[in-house]
Order: C-alpha cells, then sequence, then structure tokens
C-alpha cells in the first residue's frame, strides 16, 4: 500500500519537474512525464499508456479509462479546491465533452458553431491565444436530435482535430490556429449530423457520425492525420462489403455469424435508413492494435416497421485500426424496442478474471447492464444490473449471447407499452464512466428513469425524423433519478453510491491517482468523492447543469487542476431551455415528462471552470 | 523593372504551399461550400416573396374535421419528431409557447411551413398541398386551447 504511494508522489514530482521546465524546451520535444505512466496501482493493468500533465485524447488515454494518475489533488486536500478561473464563450448550448491540454494551452470546441478555442494558461486572465471559426452549416441546427452539442477533439502531430455539426472533419495547426485541412463526410440535407470526438492512433483520425432518428446510416470513418484523406469507411448495416466484414471476421456467438446479415436481418431495402449510428465514444488497444465503438439504435423506432434482428444496430465492434476489417461483434440487443443504443464507452483492461488473467472491454449499458466482454474474442462474460429497476431483460444467456426478454415490455405500433426500465435515454447515457486501478472499481453516472412507449407508422423523407413513437418518460422507482455509482469489477456488484432525488447524473467521471472521483450533477454541483468509500469531500455549485467530463492536467506552474463544463442542455437538458415547453411531457423524444423541474434548478449556461488549490 | 519582379512574386506565390485545403468529398458526395456560404434567416421556397399575405386560415380556425387532420399529418409529415410529441419542442422549438419568431398569424404560420427556415425547417411547400399546410396551421393555433386534438395526458 505505501510503495503505491511512494510511486504516485515520485510519479507526480516527476510530472511537476518536467512541467516546471516544459516552456524552455523546444516546441516539438515530448513533454517530460507526459503519457509516460503505463502502471499504477493494483486492481487491474494498464493497457495504454495514462496521461500525466497533457490531456490529448478525448478520454486521456486511447483505452477510455479516464484515469489520471497526478495526485497532487488528493483526498486530504480536496476539500481546499478552489475557482482558478471561469472561462466563458457566449454560447449558451450543452457542453458536452472535455477539453484538451497540450504544451500549456487548452484547447475547447464549442457547440455549433463548433469555434476551437485556445486558450494560455499561463495568463487565463489574459486575451486567448487565438480563435478558429469553421462556419458550420446553419441549416445542421436543426438536425441534431438532442442539442447542437459537441464531444470534443483529439491532438496529434501538432493539429487539433474535431468535427463540426454539418459534416466535416477539421485539422487545426495547435500552434497557430490556421486551418491545415477540412473533410466532409456526409450532408445536412440528409439528416446526418456529426458530434463524437475522434481518437487520432498511428497517424490515422477514427470519426463517426449521428442522425439515428433521422434514418441516417451509420459509419466509422477513418482519415489520414496528414492529410485529411478518407482511407476507408465501415458502415453499421449493408452488405458485407460495406460493413468490411471478410474472412479476418469472427464472431464470437452465433447469432451474429453468417453472410451479409446487414440486409438480410431487415425487410428488403429497410436497411438503407438502419441507423446504427456512432455518436459515442471509440476506444483503442495496442497490446491487440484494435479499435472498440458501438452502434446506436436500427433507425425507425417503431420496431414493427424493421422486422428482424437489424444487424448492425445495438453492437459492439472490434476493427483492424490498420484496414478497418471487423474481427469481431457483438450485438447487444437484436431488434431493439426502446432506443437503447451501445454506443457507450468501451473500456480496455487486462484482468485477473475468475483466475485467469483475461484481456477484457467494459461497457456498462445504455440498457441498465454492465456487460464484460473479452475483447480478443467478443465474447460476453458477464452481464449483471447496474441499475435495479432494469425490466425490459431478466439477464443475459451467456452461452447464446442473448438478453432474456420480458414479453411484457416488448414495445408495438398501436401499443402503449407501460414502466418500461430503463427509458430510451437509459440506465446510464453516452456520458463516460472512469475506472481507477488503484480501487478496481468503475465509477458509473447512472440514472433511474422509466417511459411509456408507442410505436407509430412512419415515414421516410430525407433529412425529416423518422422516428415512429410516442414516448413519455418519468422518474423511476425508489426516490431518486440519479445516482453516482461505484461498480467492483472483481465481484460485479455495486459498492456505494450517491444518490440524486431529483435528476439523472448526466456528467462524466474522472478517477484519479490522488483517490479523488470527480462528477457533476444537472443541478449544476461538482463534486469531489473519495474514491474508495464515496464520502463527498467537496463540491461547488456552477450556475448550470454539468453535462461535460472532467479532465485534469498540469499547468505551467507545476501544479494539478481540473476542468469542467457548466452548460446545461443535451438531449435530457434541453428541457432547460426557453424553447421547450414543459406542458408537454412527450416534448423532446420523451425526457421532459421526466425533467420538468430542471428550469426551476439550471439555467442555459456557457462556462468553463478550472479548479485548483 | 518592375514587370520583372512582379512576375517573379507572381511564381513564387504559386509556388508556396496554400495553408488551407478544402480536402475532396469522397466519390459520388457532393463537393464542399466554402465557409460562410450559407444563407441565414427566412429561406423562402417560392422564389424570395412570401408565400401568403395576411390571409386568415381558409379552412377556419375550430372545424373538428380540419383540427384532427391537422394532427394526423403533424405526425404523419414527422413534425412531432423535431417540434415534439404534442408540439412541445425538441430538436425545433416548442409550438405551444408565446414565444412565434416568424409571426403566429395563420399567414405567418403558414409562410414558416411553406417556406421553410434557416436553421433546419424544410420548405414543404414544395412537397404537401396548401390545403394540408392550412390543417396543420389549425392544428397548431389549437394547441394549449379546449379545442387541441389528442392534447396532452
Amino acid at each position: 500500500m505505501f510503495g503505491y504511494a511512494r510511486k504516485f508522489v515520485a510519479v507526480s514530482m516527476a510530472a511537476a519537474f518536467f512541467a516546471a521546465g516544459a516552456w524552455s524546451r523546444s516546441p516539438r520535444a515530448p513533454r517530460g512525464g507526459r503519457q509516460a505512466v503505463t502502471q499504477v496501482g493494483g486492481a487491474f493493468k494498464l493497457v495504454s499508456p495514462v496521461p500525466n500533465g497533457d490531456w490529448e485524447e478525448p478520454a486521456g488515454d486511447l483505452a477510455n479509462t479516464r484515469f489520471s494518475p497526478l495526485s497532487q489533488i488528493n483526498t486530504q486536500n480536496v476539500k481546499n479546491l478552489k475557482v482558478i478561473a471561469i472561462l466563458s464563450d457566449g454560447i449558451a448550448h450543452g457542453h458536452e465533452g472535455q477539453p484538451l491540454v497540450v504544451n500549456n494551452t487548452l484547447y475547447e470546441v464549442t457547440p455549433y458553431p463548433n469555434e476551437l478555442i485556445a486558450y494560455n494558461l499561463k495568463d487565463l486572465s489574459g486575451p486567448v491565444e487565438w480563435i478558429y471559426n469553421p462556419y458550420p452549416n446553419p441549416i445542421s441546427q436543426g438536425k441534431a436530435c438532442c442539442d447542437v452539442v459537441n464531444r470534443g477533439a483529439a491532438y496529434g502531430d501538432g493539429k487539433i482535430v474535431y468535427q463540426i455539426l454539418s459534416d466535416e472533419v477539421v485539422a487545426v495547426d495547435a500552434k497557430t490556429g490556421k486551418q491545415v485541412w477540412r473533410t466532409r463526410t456526409g450532408e445536412s440535407t440528409q439528416g446526418q449530423t456529426s458530434t463524437n470526438a475522434p481518437i487520432i492512433v498511428k497517424g490515422k483520425v477514427y470519426v463517426g457520425n449521428a442522425g439515428g432518428e433521422l434514418g441516417v446510416r451509420g459509419k466509422l470513418t477513418c482519415l489520414d492525420l496528414a492529410t485529411g484523406k478518407i482511407l476507408w469507411t465501415a458502415y453499421s448495416q449493408g452488405p458485407d462489403s460495406d460493413v468490411l466484414i471478410g474472412p479476418d471476421f469472427h464472431p464470437f456467438y452465433k447469432k451474429d455469424q453468417g453472410k451479409d446479415l446487414g440486409v438480410s436481418t431487415w425487410p428488403p431495402d429497410q436497411w438503407k435508413h438502419g441507423g446504427g449510428t456512432i455518436w459515442g465514444w471509440i476506444s483503442y488497444d495496442p497490446e491487440t492494435n484494435l479499435i472498440f465503438y458501438g452502434t446506436g439504435n436500427p433507425g425507425v423506432w417503431n420496431p414493427d416497421q424493421r422486422a428482424g434482428s437489424n444487424h448492425w444496430s445495438i453492437t459492439i465492434f472490434a476493427r483492424d485500426a490498420d484496414t478497418g476489417q471487423a474481427k469481431w461483434a457483438y450485438q447487444v440487443e437484436p431488434h431493439d424496442d426502446f432506443d437503447y443504443d451501445e454506443i457507450m464507452e468501451n473500456i480496455a483492461i487486462d484482468m485477473d478474471w475468475h483466475g485467469k488473467m483475461r484481456k477484457l472491454l467494459l461497457h456498462p449499458g445504455r440498457n441498465g447492464f454492465f456487460l464484460v466482454l473479452d475483447r480478443e474474442t467478443g465474447e460476453l462474460l458477464s452481464a449483471e444490473k447496474f441499475v435495479d429497476s432494469t425490466n425490459w431483460a431478466s439477464g443475459y444467456d451467456l452461452k447464446t449471447g442473448l438478453p432474456i426478454l420480458n414479453p411484457a415490455k416488448v414495445t408495438h405500433q398501436g401499443v402503449v407499452t407501460t414502466d418500461i426500465c430503463p427509458s430510451s435515454t437509459g440506465g446510464k447515457e453516452f456520458v463516460p464512466s472512469a475506472v481507477s486501478p488503484i480501487t478496481g472499481y468503475d465509477y458509473i453516472p447512472a440514472h433511474n428513469t422509466c417511459m411509456d412507449y408507442e410505436g407509430l407508422p412512419a415515414n421516410y423523407i430525407a433529412g425529416t425524423p423518422y422516428l415512429g413513437a410516442d414516448v413519455k418518460m418519468y422518474p423511476g422507482p425508489g426516490g431518486y433519478q440519479g445516482m453516482l455509482e461505484a461498480w467492483d469489477l472483481k465481484t460485479q456488484k455495486p459498492v456505494w453510491s450517491i444518490k440524486d432525488p431529483l435528476f439523472p447524473v448526466y456528467s462524466g467521471v474522472l478517477a484519479t491517482g490522488g483517490n479523488v472521483v470527480f462528477y457533476g450533477t444537472l443541478e449544476g454541483w461538482f463534486r469531489a468523492v473519495d474514491a474508495r468509500t464515496g464520502q463527498i469531500l467537496w463540491q461547488f455549485k456552477t450556475p448550470s447543469g454539468i453535462i461535460g467530463d472532467p479532465m485534469t492536467y498540469i499547468g505551467p506552474d507545476g501544479h494539478q487542476y481540473v476542468a469542467i463544463y457548466s452548460a446545461i442542455g443535451g438531449w435530457m437538458g434541453a428541457t432547460a431551455f426557453p424553447s421547450i415547453s414543459i406542458s408537454d411531457p412527450t416534448a423532446a423524444l420523451g425526457v421532459v415528462g421526466a425533467m420538468a423541474k430542471i428550469k426551476q434548478y439550471s439555467p442555459p449556461g456557457d462556462n468553463l471552470f478550472i479548479f485548483g488549490l | 523593372m518592375r514587370k520583372w519582379m512582379i512576375l517573379l512574386a507572381a511564381v513564387v506565390a504559386l509556388a508556396l504551399p496554400g495553408n488551407s485545403q478544402v480536402q475532396n468529398a469522397p466519390a459520388g458526395a457532393q463537393p464542399s461550400l466554402e465557409p460562410g456560404y450559407y444563407p441565414v434567416g427566412p429561406n423562402p421556397g417560392y422564389g424570395g416573396t412570401p408565400a401568403v399575405k395576411n390571409e386568415p386560415n381558409p379552412v377556419g380556425d375550430d372545424d373538428p374535421v380540419a383540427l384532427a387532420s391537422g394532427r394526423r399529418l403533424f405526425v404523419w409529415y414527422n413534425c412531432y419528431g423535431c417540434h415534439g410529441g404534442r408540439a412541445g419542442g425538441g430538436m425545433g422549438p416548442s409550438l405551444r409557447d408565446k414565444t412565434w419568431i416568424y409571426g403566429n398569424t395563420d399567414a405567418d404560420i403558414f409562410n414558416s411551413i411553406a417556406e421553410g427556415r434557416g436553421k433546419g425547417m424544410p420548405a414543404w411547400g414544395l412537397k404537401i398541398p396548401q390545403g394540408q399546410i392550412w390543417q396543420i396551421v389549425a392544428y397548431i393555433q389549437s394547441l394549449g386551447t379546449p379545442r387541441e386534438p389528442d392534447a396532452p395526458k
């Protein structure tokens, strides 16, 4: 135990020492200590190095642990955390995602119009370094299902790379703010938007797309980091050639085996509006050279318009990072009845699993089940409920990989099915959890929301919603609608939770080497929690609900800072906007019924808060 | 002497690489527009003038058949997907509240539907008959009143 503590102190002192000298080095030299930390703690093995001063990828590391080894801020001193800076961008829409920190500069991607702002960390009260404005197409504002959000950028080879709402990937020179390249991936007029954050691996950029509520075909696009040229595209449905399924593809379960399932598991041509968009997180495992991500709902929400298992919607894919060829795929929910997109994070760790060291993939699902898979084969090893009220299925059959459905909760056209838990927003939304290799817990931002759901006949009209459902959500039973839950990875059981009576937890989570876990609430509280016990050690009321993801970095002075957006919006948070009426509980795709009180707790906002000791 | 320098400058300028390239889209996709090109504001689908001026709704505002048709079309044409199940808002603004960006007379609402609007509202006047648009106008004007069909529960 003390050995670990000494190692943390040494690592953070090294980071501080190197950070203090960083600005005197040439701009191209890597920061001392950055990305140097390959193992911390003993609960599981990290598979990709975790950031140690900068923050260059959306999740910090490529394996999506959202763990930082930094420990200057720890359980003893976090009660002294104070506001260092409040940075406003004037755009009062949902700020999802997280900023980046590279070479003493903090980079923020704003919601539409997707400005990239470079802040000088040496003087946050002075002028910004520069602002890059990509001028997205204004009609994209009316195609974004869930507010005009952006989930962040990635840094690679001197460039900041991100997506703009109207379907272009842009690369900006990190020093000068000048555009380096700009590549189009789709059309707003067809209903596509682009909201997810890229990851950058070995000179390649990986991005997904959005628009599953408008009948858009989901796809993962791989671009060359130097030129922006599109190298390959992997669709989420269609013939195997579209899905980049070839001789290397070995799905573990029989239900996912067969030729051209992306066509045959749909009524004729229905796959062409098959959704399966990729609007969440992408992770990478250097050990297996595999990219992991999940796909979204199968297009039209009315299940009766798409008989069949609707491959490859709601599927976790593993692809070769170089060629894009699929290695395995696991469809989490065949023939979705509930809009349970499974685009959540897929966290890669190596851990002793029932006596044997295994390469795992952790996926706390929208559907209320915590999935653990073998990331080499796609075998489902465990699926336990992490929200008690989950009732659409009683569990998973690990032999077949299929959920054990509750027949009382299936949905149909013309039938109102009531009390389905979780709601379409899920037992957890896209907002990412974090894992700690010290405690061995996954800290899940969870929801307890249920819904009524009626399928309606829907027409496909390009650029308009292709929905076919009347949905009304409301808080689940038990007196709480949200919780931060610590989930023990060894036992696959909850350890502790901090419950919020009124609203779901809609922020990301950060776990740190100081054994402090950070997260935020929709009322605007930003909290620091003891990673072992769940005790709230510190909290600060920011003015707007928190739907972003906390990150941490070492500043030019060698000290540790934590940054978080305070700017409500997004899907559930849209209820806070003046443009939404709480007299209609079915508005905003049904969330208003669960969120009506939010207008009294959180106005829209536009702030980025930086905290330090 | 000056012409020679201008020629040299031109040659040098051509030789320097541009710092900003708009990449070619993949084969089959539309070429990228230059940033800043997009028009904003009302997007008339009828060639620049408002579709109708100051007309009251020819189907009236309390004919139950028109209201029921308007509600049916509000769902059929996917309006609810953007504007909310009972028009309380979502991707598009609420139609139940007192804020009307482009006005709330029958003609104003007709024009917003027929012409389309700059932040993503399609120009339905190019796609559906005028009579159907008037029925949708009747439904929208009934929201929150006792006439509203299929009101929120």
